[in-house]
């Protein structure tokens, strides 16, 4: 069954203009959906509407068959887990303590959780390269370490499905490099799926080149106009079309890897 | 240590006075209105220690304790160290529900209860404006709770307009300093239930309120029911300011500064702020309100000497740890 299926979407703010219509896709397991398009596509709209925060206006969408609609948050954070952008930090919690919130749904009624759910806290916290950053506090992180906590955060809910909203963004080119690594890991190594929205379009062909299952929606207008992997989606004559610009998709020297190289804005 | 620390003020606060008392005698006397058995403590003492000071001593720590953990929770829920409990209204609403019924009934048992329900119905309020579509986002409750409170403040004013100058004002004025010098014993009784509730509900929803603190969006996806949790918090924190509100008048500072105080030495983790803060703010209270009813022959309203005390130590804590923590 697929973790996410998406049915018929719409969505609308004001009941007068449509942002989403019939949206339609499937994530199943150990793949991950690239959603690109333009600044103000929807795309942000969207991942509010799969996570629950935005209701839709019509359509369905299901979460491991199950209708979003009739999920409760704890029940939706054990199938789907969420890497906010940006995200704003206020108090000075320990590393550990943020990883471990992670741990949200699964704890019971007033517990705080216990070591076993701080051991899984610490073993995310491995996995994204943060070992020895526990007690750190996690205001006084860089940018990138901080995404890198979000994400050890997502990954400790242990959900089979990760919802990710332009992970890299304002990263350096180090953690950039280091949070798609992580990404292709986890797809690849620990079969979970990501549904991410990115403005980078060499992020998919990144995932494609380095063997994950990877899946391209091209956002245009309010529904997606083309969804495949990425060497079939981001073509020259797509990219042209959805953001007017002019590319050429380049090989390197191995004549395997493909990049998109941007040549200038049409005019 | 959270436990012992407030203890020892509370003993010490019974000892202290015009008729001093030792600390054994303290103990003594509380062993004998247990047990009943004669410890030979004097009619006077015992009279002292657990007719006048021991119910002193034990709103104080109640009232210390509710105000600094409700402004503690109220922090980490609107994701701002900036606010504290006054934040929703609860103290302007409590302060006109006391002066309208100094005007109505002088009687102080009615000013209690006046000033707890106003205090409540403000919160209310507060919540039903900020409450859009779907959620109570942080900014409109924030914002809710901002335009109860100047409604409140204004018709606070307008009754102080019309009070009568020689007697009723006076008594409004001094009931909005702050004092634990009235309080009869079943009022007491009556406002601990409502803190009590507060401060155990506070207790157990702390580590919740370390996943509130995330923000809306965050806490949702990390499994949180959102609406139902805040909507509990604020309860509990309204039960327990108003409770103490209701018996103590508006006593500033406490709520904002004493939260602030236990993160600089503890840390901003919930599940150990909480506690030090009720901690914490139970000496503090018990603190002060023995400088309140010592140093002058007549007493000190306590709204003046929390800043006055509590300012310094403050600077000094900032200054010790370099604002960390934050």
């Amino acid at each position: 069954m697929a973790l996410m299926e998406v049915k018929h979407a719409a969505f609308t703010y004001d009941q007068k203009r449509m942002i989403l219509e019939d949206v339609n896709f499937t994530v199943e397991e150990g793949e991950i959906l690239c959603i690109v398009g333009p600044n103000g596509c929807g795309k942000s709209t969207l991942i509010d509407c799969i996570l629950g925060l935005n209701k839709l206006k019509s359509g369905q969408i299901l979460v491991d068959g199950e209708n979003l609609a009739n999920l409760k948050p704890r029940e939706f954070a054990e199938h789907v887990a969420y890497v906010p952008q940006g995200h704003k930090t206020t108090f000075a919690y320990t590393v550990l303590d943020v990883v471990t919130m992670g741990r949200t749904y699964a704890a019971r009624m007033f517990a705080p959780p216990g070591e076993e759910e701080k051991a899984i806290a610490r073993d995310a916290l491995k996995q994204v390269g943060l070992e020895g950053f526990e007690d750190r506090e996690y205001t006084k992180l860089s940018g990138g370490e901080l995404q890198l906590v979000i994400i050890a955060r997502a990954i400790a809910q242990q959900s089979r499905l990760m919802v990710m909203d332009e992970p890299t963004a304002h990263l350096d080119f180090t953690h950039e490099l280091t949070v798609m690594e992580v990404i292709a890991d986890l797809v690849k190594k620990k079969k979970r799926s990501i549904i991410m929205a990115t403005h980078f379009l060499n992020q998919a062909y990144y995932l494609e080149n380095a063997g994950v299952n990877t899946k391209v929606a091209l956002f245009s207008g309010k529904n997606f106009a083309r969804m495949g992997r990425p060497s079939e989606v981001l073509t020259e004559e797509n990219l042209e079309q959805t953001f007017q610009i002019i590319t050429e998709i380049v090989n390197d020297g191995s004549g395997v890897r493909k990049y998109i190289l941007p040549l200038h804005n049409k005019r | 240590m959270l436990i012992a620390l407030p203890l020892c003020f509370f003993i010490g606060a019974i000892c202290v006075g015009r008729y001093y008392v030792s600390p054994a005698e303290v103990v003594q006397s509380f062993w004998m209105a247990i047990s009943g058995t004669d410890m030979g403590i004097d009619d006077q003492t015992f009279s002292v220690v657990m007719n006048l000071r021991f119910p002193r001593a034990l709103q104080g720590l109640l009232v210390g304790a509710s105000l600094a953990v409700s402004g503690a929770c109220f922090q980490s829920l609107f994701r701002n160290p900036l606010v504290s409990r006054g934040m929703l209204g609860v103290s302007n609403g409590a302060g006109f529900g006391a002066a309208l019924s100094i005007l109505l009934f002088n009687s102080m048992v009615m000013t209690s209860l006046f000033s707890f329900g106003f205090g409540v119905l403000a919160v209310i309020l507060a919540y039903l404006v900020g409450k859009v579509s779907g959620g109570t986002p942080t900014i409109t409750l924030v914002l809710g709770g901002t335009i109860i409170q100047s409604i409140f403040s204004a018709l606070l004013s307008l009754l102080k307009y019309i009070a009568d100058p020689y007697s009723e004002l006076p008594a409004i004025t001094f009931w909005l300093m702050g004092g634990m010098g009235s309080t009869e014993t079943r009022e007491l009784i009556f406002s601990s239930i409502p803190m009590l509730i507060g401060i155990i509900g506070m207790v157990l929803f702390r580590w919740r309120l370390n996943v509130l603190s995330m923000g809306d969006r965050e806490a949702k996806t990390l499994g949180l029911n959102v609406g139902l949790n805040k909507g509990i918090v604020i309860g509990f924190a309204t039960l327990a300011t108003a409770g103490a509100v209701c018996i103590s008048g508006v006593i500033g500072w406490v709520g904002l500064v004493v939260p602030h105080m236990c993160r600089m030495v503890i840390g901003s983790d919930n599940k150990w702020l909480v506690p030090a803060a009720i901690s914490i703010g139970a000496c503090f209270m018990v603190f002060v309100d023995t400088i309140c009813r010592t140093i002058t022959g007549a007493e000190i309203p306590l709204g003046i000497v929390t800043a006055i005390v509590g300012g310094p130590f403050f600077i000094y804590l900032l200054k010790k740890t370099k604002g960390s923590n934050w």
